[in-house]
């Protein structure tokens, strides 16, 4: 046997191969699994990110945008880069940001910061002025720079409509958290849920970037254009009455869609940061919902409706008026303090007569009937709507300390109970939808995943039958033509009512020089497309709610018709002919 | 018989041939690790090179978010109530009262309704971001071409 000559050659460069392809593959392997390498990439390649998702958007029915976002810039400085302070400050004072505001946030740096935020929510103009001037000063030949300013963009709320609306929207602070209206109320929905975590650096791994979803989208049942009529009638009724302040809602009686709502003061949306100016001390936010007042005589729309549906009077019941009935021991007179003799039910709400009423409460439906209506009604509760801060009002019931036998006569035309609009607005609507009485809403519908959830319409109750709610409605036209009212419509047949409220005093008794006026209607009567309350608080020019109020009624009214399509009732029965 | 008679003999005089096949083979073998650890390097500097694409892409949808959130709030702005009106009346236009409408009786006609912001499609899943080249085993990969090959006719 002879060994090859040159096999130990062979024998080397094999045995050389092999141990650097094992060397390569020990090493890969090595690198891969190795918990010291991995500890090394975990350690300095795990960054803190935060991921806050993009604010709900707010439409209106329409799909006009009542609330957006913006880009607005957290601006920042390295310290680690010896920054040039003097040209810092220079530049930022070109651009407009406020450097007592700077340097306050500067002086509360700790020592060893190694990044200080200069500023924060800064607008985009501002925020690209600043860029524009750091990117000129990397060309800068004398050494000045920016390079230590860092900016950071993010959202901020922005409302473009301005004040339109604000009593209903709300407002969100810079912590992205939503006040008051919708922005409180679905705060929990429109923000969506921002993350805080350790993401890694290493891009094999971006895929454990989490997937922060955005805010709902959400839309109103408010009608924008509806919205700035019924406000701009407003704010002129509130100038030519010289009311103190002023409310009016509209709402769908079929669905409880609330079409538009404005009380005054109103809030620029944009500068949330004066409300504590433009709402002092314990100025309500949106009235109607948030104040409580006894709203007079338009209340006797629902005692009237209770006794016809008790039974306890029909339409046609007669009634003498001797100018006074005596309740509880004490005398109730009517509003002029005349008697009016023989009255029909028509009479009595035509001629709004404080007597019939409390007549009709304490002796034909008595305390029992009455506020078992009261209640179906909703009056003492709250209705729910989906706003922040509804407050409930107050009904006294027989058996609560403070209620007297007076208050059964009292509360028939609407003194000694408290209600907000809002609550007068969904009993009415049972009055104005077949008895059926609807949940008042905002929320038309919200967006999820690309796909729109509408709200379905809730019947609260059926306080009255189908029967009674249009006897009642028929009695109130007729009474509304009847007096040739301010609130009358030329060629639309209208249900409505006036209440001139007296305003209670802390101390006891009510106020002798001011009252609250108010105006609940709806229409057309045969089928109801809209109901419209009014109320003025002490206007000052007159002190009637058939004069201050009932032309502000006609004034929304007009506007309505005309935004909503409504022909007059003849043309719209015409075409229903054909 | 004689056929292994003679093969005992042939490696009984030069045994370095079998060294030499043994060498073959582990050379062989080496060569196909190298193969393998080439492929397994490839594909991690393809999912490196796409997770930066991704983190890229990221930044970049975040930044066109927040670019179509500003516009879409500007144009808001510009369509505002307020702003809507003082161009109409600018332009001659004035608010309608009931007495300037005529109302006509138009067939099929449809009252505007409320808005409908679904997006066209949202009731099918989105693809996934992320593709299963990305994340899936050789072991799945193997699988699932062949389940693709056998759902396309490939089985006999």
């Amino acid at each position: 046997m002879k060994r090859h000559p040159h096999a130990w050659r062979y024998l080397s460069v094999a045995f050389l191969l092999a141990g650097l392809g094992i060397a390569i593959l020990v090493q890969i392997v090595r690198i891969q699994n190795s918990p010291e390498v991995a500890g090394v990439i975990d350690q300095g390649n795990y960054i803190w990110k935060d991921f806050f998702p993009p604010r709900g958007e707010i439409y209106d029915r329409h799909g006009s945008l009542l609330a957006g976002n913006k880009t607005v810039y957290e601006i920042g400085l390295d310290l680690t880069v010896n920054p040039d302070m003097p040209t810092v400050m220079l530049a930022l004072q070109m651009s407009g940001l406020d450097l007592n505001e700077v340097n306050y946030r500067i002086s509360l740096a700790p020592v060893n910061a190694q990044y200080i935020i200069l500023d924060d929510f800064v607008s985009a103009d501002k925020a690209e002025q600043l860029m524009t001037l750091q990117k000129a000063a990397y060309a800068d030949p004398t050494g000045k720079n920016l390079d230590a300013v860092f900016f950071k963009a993010h959202y901020a709320r922005s409302y473009p409509e301005n004040d339109l609306a604000s009593n209903v929207l709300g407002f969100v602070t810079e912590d992205n958290h939503g006040y008051l209206g919708i922005e409180e109320k679905y705060d929990n929905i429109l923000a969506g849920i921002p993350v805080r975590m350790l993401v890694p650096a290493d891009p094999r791994r971006a895929t454990e970037y989490p997937t922060i979803p955005p805010g709902q989208t959400i839309i109103l049942t408010i009608d924008r254009e509806i919205q700035a009529a019924i406000e701009k009638i407003l704010d002129q009724a509130l100038v030519s009455t010289d009311a103190s302040s002023g409310t009016i809602v509209v709402m769908d009686p079929r669905t409880g869609e609330i079409l538009a709502m404005s009380s005054t003061p109103r809030l620029n949306l944009n500068d949330y940061q004066s409300i504590t100016t433009v709402f002092p001390g314990e100025t309500p936010f949106n009235r109607a919902i948030s104040q409580a007042y006894e709203p007079g005589s338009v209340a006797k729309i629902l005692t009237m409706a209770g006794a016809l549906d008790s039974g306890a009077v029909q339409p046609d019941t007669v009634y003498f008026d001797e100018g006074y009935i005596l309740v509880g021991g004490f005398r109730i007179v009517n509003w002029d303090g005349d008697a009016w003799g023989y009255q029909d039910m028509t009479g009595c709400l035509a001629n709004s007569l404080n007597v019939c009423l409390a007549w009709v409460s304490s002796i034909k439906m008595e305390s029992d009937s009455f506020y078992s209506y009261m209640q179906r009604f909703g009056l003492g509760h709250a209705t729910g709507i989906d706003l922040a801060q509804e407050t409930s009002g107050r009904l006294k019931l027989p058996g609560d300390g403070d209620w007297g036998p007076v208050e059964l006569g009292t509360n028939a035309y609407g003194q000694g109970v408290s209600v907000t609009p809002i609550q007068m607005v969904m009993a009415a609507s049972a009055l104005a939808n077949d008895g059926k009485m609807v949940y008042p809403h905002v929320l038309y519908a919200q967006i999820q995943d690309g796909k729109q959830s509408n709200t379905r319409t809730q019947i609260v109750g059926t306080p009255i039958s189908a029967n009674t709610a249009h006897t009642i409605s028929e009695m109130l036209a007729n009474a509304l033509g009847t007096e040739s009212s301010a609130a009358l419509v030329p060629g639309y047949r209208i249900a409505g009512k006036t209440g001139t409220a007296q305003i209670p005093l802390s101390g006891g008794g009510y106020d002798e020089n001011d009252v609250n006026a108010s105006f609940i209607g709806w229409g057309p009567v045969d089928d109801p497309r809209f109901i419209v309350y009014v109320w003025l608080e002490k206007p000052q020019s007159n002190r009637a709610a058939s004069v201050v109020a009932a032309p502000i009624f006609k004034q929304v009214v007009e506007k309505l018709v005309v935004l909503m399509d409504v022909p007059p009732d003849a043309v719209r029965l015409q075409m229903i002919g054909r | 018989m004689n056929n292994v008679t003679q093969i005992v003999q042939k490696v009984r005089q030069a045994p370095w041939r079998v060294q030499r096949q043994w060498i073959g083979l582990f050379l062989l073998a080496l060569v196909l690790m190298a193969m393998v650890a080439g492929i397994y390097l490839n594909v991690t500097v393809g999912a490196t090179l796409a997770g930066r694409e991704t983190i890229a892409l990221q930044a970049t949808i975040t930044t066109n978010q927040r670019v179509n959130a500003d516009s879409e709030t500007q144009l808001a702005g510009l369509t505002s109530v307020e702003a809507m009106q003082q161009r109409a009346e600018a332009i001659g236009f004035q608010p309608a009262s009931p007495d300037d409408i005529t109302y006509v009786a138009v067939p099929g006609y449809v009252a505007q309704s409320a808005v409908d912001l679904s997006t066209p499609g949202a009731a099918h899943p989105a693809a996934p971001v992320i593709l299963p080249e990305y994340t899936e085993s050789w072991f799945d990969y193997f699988m699932n071409q062949q389940a693709s090959s056998a759902s396309a006719g490939g089985q006999p």
